[in-house]
């Protein structure tokens, strides 16, 4: 215990995976387990530790975490999995970031570091019962300071998942279509953003909330809708991001600085759209449009709590853009079939919303909405219209709407043409598979 | 009621090809079986034991210290010390443990209460 060589070599054997034990599956394997196991607890405990030893030692805290965790199942086969999981990681995970920290202070004499810690040894009791009121503040900490705007706007997503979602890197790169070596680099920027910038871990205050929120606003926005956008393949993992934003804007809307009209709207609209996800796609995997969908299939627990916070976002003058997402989800939630949903209110809705945003994709849906009021033609002429703003002429939903105008006014060829155009505009397979069809059916009229 | 040492050896280097559902699996196995024993109150305690350690023999007199061992392969990994109504009973909850469906084994053995 006398030479800092000895120090070194244990620090090395607590790190070292044993490589024969009874349960000794190669890390990389057991990482996996973790991602999908743990994940929530390793963002939980990941985010009390970086509070406890800081921003500089995010890194520490991960590599920390996953090592207990790992201990943890292993221990766990002898012994049976504790009754409190978590709290279990936390104190183990906690007792070695405070070894690793010691052990460097006796290396490198960082004393000044080490005073500041508490003795969390001798609170480990007390720890336990205020372990869910301070994971709970650690976790809204985490989430503004991971949705930093000083961070690059497409990394914030990815720290978000990676530090409070437990997600994987190459969880992460599959649900965003991105290769494991750009994620990993995404992480790396921003942590050092935020070491750089030297960002409090704190929740920000009055002045500086509405920018700051808006920020994790739009991160928790972007995950969701990433997950819930029909990509390539129904990947598991997508809907793990629709379930991880939902789970953040519940912390956030609980919390009383996110109990705020705006978070609740968000929050109201991802549980009406996730209340649709499992009718999304018919047994062979292909893309089902609302009209076709098994409205009985529809989640009416999720569909509830959506409506819930739908009323509850009321309060208060805001009308954010969520606001008028979530109205429009709320429309067709309580619609008993596509054609007697109240397009009336679902067109108003898109208004204001293209009003608020310019947005073509709103543009788009607005014609779709005008068209279930006043007819295809009507549709039609409005498409028009819609196809000189900016990208509009590629994107292939432009077409297939179109086509599906023409089709219903008796423009066979037309519509033909332009289902043609949009299957050369996708590379989605669903999409393909979805636009050959109406095709096929075309021809057969 | 005996009591009953449940040595177990090997199985590791099929668990380190497993793919993470595979792994996950096994260890899914291996929490139920544990609470299997725990709920029928079987269990007396149980535990990993680390890699390595050291044999200790008599050489001409001399305390001669192998190690660290290293032939992990057929080593004891870890036991579990459990109560059963005789040695067939409890080769029979033994058979339950999932190392054996990954190339483990078990060695069961009765501890000698009264000599």
């Amino acid at each position: 215990m006398d030479t800092g060589n000895q120090t070194s070599n244990t620090a090395d054997d607590a790190r070292m995976d044993e490589p024969h034990s009874v349960l000794s599956p190669p890390s990389s394997a057991l990482n996996s387990v973790v991602d999908h196991l743990f994940r929530h607890q390793a963002g939980r405990v990941v985010a009390t530790l970086t509070r406890i030893f800081g921003w500089q030692n995010l890194e520490l805290a991960e590599d920390v975490v996953q090592d207990s965790i790992i201990k943890a199942m292993r221990h766990w086969a002898y012994h049976g999995i504790p009754d409190n999981p978590a709290g279990w990681i936390m104190q183990v995970a906690k007792n070695e970031a405070l070894d690793i920290l010691r052990r460097e202070r006796t290396l490198r004499g960082k004393q000044e570091q080490l005073a500041r810690l508490p003795d969390y040894q001798a609170d480990a009791a007390a720890d336990l019962e205020i372990l869910d009121n301070e994971l709970y503040d650690d976790q809204l900490r985490m989430m503004f300071t991971c949705c930093h705007p000083a961070i690059a706007r497409e990394s914030r997503v990815a720290l978000t998942l990676k530090t409070l979602g437990g997600f994987g890197v190459s969880e992460i790169g599959r649900a965003f279509l991105q290769s494991e070596t750009t994620i990993a680099q995404r992480l790396v920027r921003a942590k050092r953003t935020l070491r750089q910038m030297n960002v409090p871990f704190v929740v920000p205050e009055a002045d500086e909330l509405p920018t700051r929120l808006d920020s994790l606003l739009e991160v928790l926005y972007l995950m969701f809708n990433e997950g819930y956008s029909a990509h390539q393949g129904e990947d598991v993992v997508r809907h793990d991001l629709c379930a991880e934003a939902i789970r953040l804007a519940t912390l956030l809307a609980r919390h009383p600085t996110g109990d705020l009209p705006k978070v609740h709207a968000l929050l109201a609209l991802m549980l009406l759209l996730a209340a649709r996800l499992d009718t999304r796609t018919d047994e062979a995997g292909d893309l089902l449009l609302l009209d076709e969908q098994d409205r009985s299939g529809w989640n009416q627990r999720m569909m509830g709590a959506g409506m819930s916070e739908l009323t509850q976002s009321a309060q208060g003058e805001e009308l954010s853009q969520y606001h008028l997402e979530a109205g429009i989800a709320a429309a067709h939630a309580v619609a008993p079939s596509y054609a007697a949903t109240d397009w009336r209110r679902v067109l108003i809705h898109y208004d204001l919303l293209l009003q608020m945003t310019g947005s073509p994709v709103v543009a788009l849906n607005r014609a779709v909405a005008l068209a279930m009021l006043d007819g295809p033609a009507v549709g039609l002429e409005t498409l028009s219209e819609v196809r000189r703003m900016v990208g509009m002429e590629n994107y292939y939903l432009l077409h297939a709407t179109c086509a599906e105008f023409q089709r219903q006014i008796g423009e066979v060829d037309a519509a033909r043409a332009s289902y043609q155009r949009a299957l050369e505009l996708t590379s989605s397979e669903p999409g393909r598979r979805f636009l050959q069809h109406r095709i096929e059916q075309l021809t057969k009229q | 009621m005996s009591q009953f040492m449940l040595l177990i050896r090997g199985g590791d280097e099929a668990f380190a090809s497993f793919t993470p559902e595979q792994a996950q699996q096994a260890l899914q196995m291996f929490y139920d079986w544990t609470e299997k024993l725990r709920s029928e109150g079987r269990y007396i305690s149980a535990d990993r034991l680390k890699v390595g350690g050291n044999v200790i023999r008599i050489c001409q007199g001399h305390a001669v210290v192998d190690g660290p061992y290293a032939e992990t392969k057929e080593g004891v990994g870890g036991y579990f010390m459990i109560t059963a109504a005789d040695a067939a009973a409890a080769t029979e909850l033994a058979k339950g443990c999932p190392v054996l469906t990954y190339g483990g084994i078990i060695e069961v053995r009765e501890v000698a209460v009264n000599p």
